[in-house]
């Protein structure tokens, strides 16, 4: 059968339709209420968005600190569109995520330039830059007071369904990023872009491609969100603490896997559920704590977990685990130093 | 014979240093070309202006009447020139099959067939049973074939090779050259190649440059060049025993010879290399 390319696995194809099929049935069969079928809508909207953002941060180890800029942009755009020319959600959601693609790429084409903590030191800039913006922008944000939309109860709970297809489709797509030859040309640029570039890659424009994608994603989450909120206001949605929120999903799971940023969004989501309840002054240090433990002890996030487990048993052999490992560590001399040999030429 | 590519007066300045001063060379089809000189005398500079990763002040390269300069290494990969790099920088994170791979689907933006193509250089470069594993596990000369490997995946026509011999032990050092050797043999290539390994240079190269200071101080066929006395200026300095042989220095293979007795690649097991600017007072007053 020639229908698949050649890097699409059978098993992981399968797999994937299982857990929409499980998804699509479950809470007709638990018959969860109102508020569980929410808490479970905003935990696949955020494993979308972790994984876009490890499009960037992992598989091209441009780990942006400023994806709240977009995440807000989708938000508001598409609320004003709603507010203003009623149009179909998804239309909105849509015309969001391509404004917060374009404007992506109006930050990230000159500072993609940039590797490692300088681009990340740029990206902060920019999040807080349109943070700050977008609160005295009254006319799109409505500044402090935010913007209220209406959004029915009926209207919410068919938001799960929504989801579940988003959160579908951004996971078919990291396996596309990796997998596929485009994803192979961006391993070459996230372990050497000059020597990517001697064989023929154009970095600047396979990054180019790939922030679109990002932005444009994480711009849909953002126009989900406020959809699903009912009322936004600019300081939740530009919030320096939203952008930490998809590093620390993605490096919790695993940053540059593909599907650990799910698994970290999970854990991320039961993890502020419960501190916010108990220890609402708390929650930020505690996030801080979680990311300097699971650096410092397990980069890899619960894959590295998974990994290890799965060699324990036997179920995954060691050359395997290492090539695994080797793809998703964040820059990949750092993954081998010893390799290099000799001076700066 | 007929010239494949050509470099006219090209220059490369940063700052106030000139590291390549109008070099004119010309490659002819089927010849492999050596470039020499002292540490610090433009050689990569020069690789990397023909390659397209640093663009010219000026002058041009133009391949088969094609300009490939002051554009992006990828114009260069795709009219056909692929450099590899004297430290060498395989990519970490890919198996050294995938390695090969990539410059086989982005050389020439050709997906189809690159496995194959990536698995028949990894046998022509010795590193078939090496595929699934990570170039980390390799040895330095392993790495330099995958790096070679990893350029020829990329279907050039011209290949530069950045001291690719230098620095592995003499028994791979002769399977490089015979490597190289049946790169142009083999797969009909024109090579420029850059090496301080003077017997492989001398073995290998139909003809060799000199560059000294980011000029061409001599050109020629290899044993009229190395009895050249600019080149045996440039490499000792003027007066070389007293420059190039005094206290402290590392004792070189023509030690206790003065510039008149001349340093043949016969004569000469090891490298001379730079060993005098590298280690000593300086090869230049």
């Amino acid at each position: 059968m020639k229908l698949l390319p050649h890097w699409v696995s059978r098993p992981a194809l399968a797999a994937l339709v299982a857990a929409v099929a499980i998804g699509a049935v479950v809470p007709k069969v638990l018959g969860w209420s109102v508020y569980s079928q929410n808490q479970v809508t905003e935990t696949f909207l955020f494993v979308a968005a972790a994984l876009a953002w490890n499009w960037m941060g992992g598989y091209l180890g441009q780990v942006s600190f400023g994806h709240s800029a977009m995440f807000g942009l989708g938000g508001f755009i598409s609320a004003r569109l709603l507010l203003a020319l009623h149009l179909p959600f998804w239309m909105a959601w849509i015309a969001g995520g391509l404004v917060a693609a374009g404007y992506a790429l109006v930050w990230g084409h000159p500072t993609l330039r940039l590797r490692g903590p300088y681009f990340s030191i740029a990206t902060i800039g920019v999040g807080e830059a349109t943070r700050l913006v977008m609160t005295y922008w009254e006319d799109l944000t409505g500044g402090s007071s935010g913007l209220s939309l209406p959004i029915t109860a009926g209207l919410k709970s068919e938001l799960y369904w929504w989801a579940l297809a988003l959160m579908a489709l951004v996971i078919a797509g990291s396996y596309a990023l990796r997998k596929s030859t485009f994803g192979l040309g961006l391993l070459a640029i996230k372990s050497d872009v000059d020597a990517a570039a001697d064989v023929g890659i154009s970095p600047t424009l396979m990054q180019d491609i790939v922030l679109l994608l990002s932005g444009f994603t994480v711009g849909v989450c953002g126009a989900f969100y406020a959809s699903f909120q009912n009322f936004i206001e600019p300081g939740d949605m530009f919030g320096f603490d939203r952008s930490i929120s998809f590093v620390l999903m993605a490096v919790i799971g695993g940053v540059g896997t593909i599907i650990g940023p799910a698994f970290g969004a999970l854990v991320f989501v039961i993890l502020r559920q419960y501190l916010i309840g108990s220890y609402p002054q708390l929650y930020l240090g505690i996030y801080g704590l979680l990311l300097i433990v699971v650096i410092l002890f397990e980069p890899l996030g619960m894959m590295g977990l998974f990994f290890r487990i799965g060699r324990r048993f036997g179920l995954l052999r060691p050359e395997v685990e290492a090539t695994l490992e080797a793809k998703a560590a964040v820059g990949g001399a750092a993954a081998d130093p010893g390799a290099r040999t000799g001076g700066p030429p | 014979m007929t010239v494949i590519l050509r470099a006219e007066g090209l220059s490369k300045r940063f700052g106030g240093l000139k590291a390549v001063d109008s070099v004119d060379l010309q490659l002819n089809d089927g010849e492999i070309l050596g470039v020499i000189g002292p540490n610090g005398a433009g050689k990569t500079t020069l690789f990397s202006m023909i390659a397209g990763s640093i663009p010219p002040t000026s002058g041009r390269v133009v391949l088969e009447g094609k300009v490939i300069s002051g554009g992006s290494p990828r114009r260069a990969v795709r009219a056909g020139v692929v450099r590899t790099h004297q430290i060498v920088r395989p990519f970490q994170n890919l198996t050294v099959l995938e390695n090969v791979m990539v410059g086989a689907i982005y050389g020439k933006a050709r997906p189809l067939g690159a496995r194959e193509r990536a698995l028949e250089l990894l046998d022509f470069c010795s590193l078939r049973e090496r595929a699934p594993q990570l170039p980390g596990g390799l040895t330095l000369a392993g790495r330099k074939r995958l790096e070679l490997a990893r350029a020829l995946a990329t279907e050039p026509r011209v290949l530069l090779l950045d001291e690719v011999i230098a620095g592995v032990n003499p028994a791979e050092a002769l399977q490089m050259t015979d490597l190289i050797r049946s790169v142009r043999e083999k797969r009909r290539l024109s090579i420029i190649l850059i090496e301080h390994v003077m017997p492989a240079v001398m073995r290998l190269s139909d003809r060799v440059i000199v560059l000294d200071a980011g000029k061409k101080i001599a050109e020629g066929k290899p044993p009229q060049v190395v009895k050249d006395p600019r080149v045996i200026a440039a490499y000792l300095g003027e007066s070389a025993s007293e420059a190039a042989l005094g206290p402290g220095s590392l004792p070189t293979p023509v030690s206790g010879s003065g510039p008149a007795s001349h340093p043949t690649p016969s004569s000469n097991p090891t490298p001379i290399s730079s060993s005098p600017s590298k280690k000593g007072p300086g090869g230049r007053p």
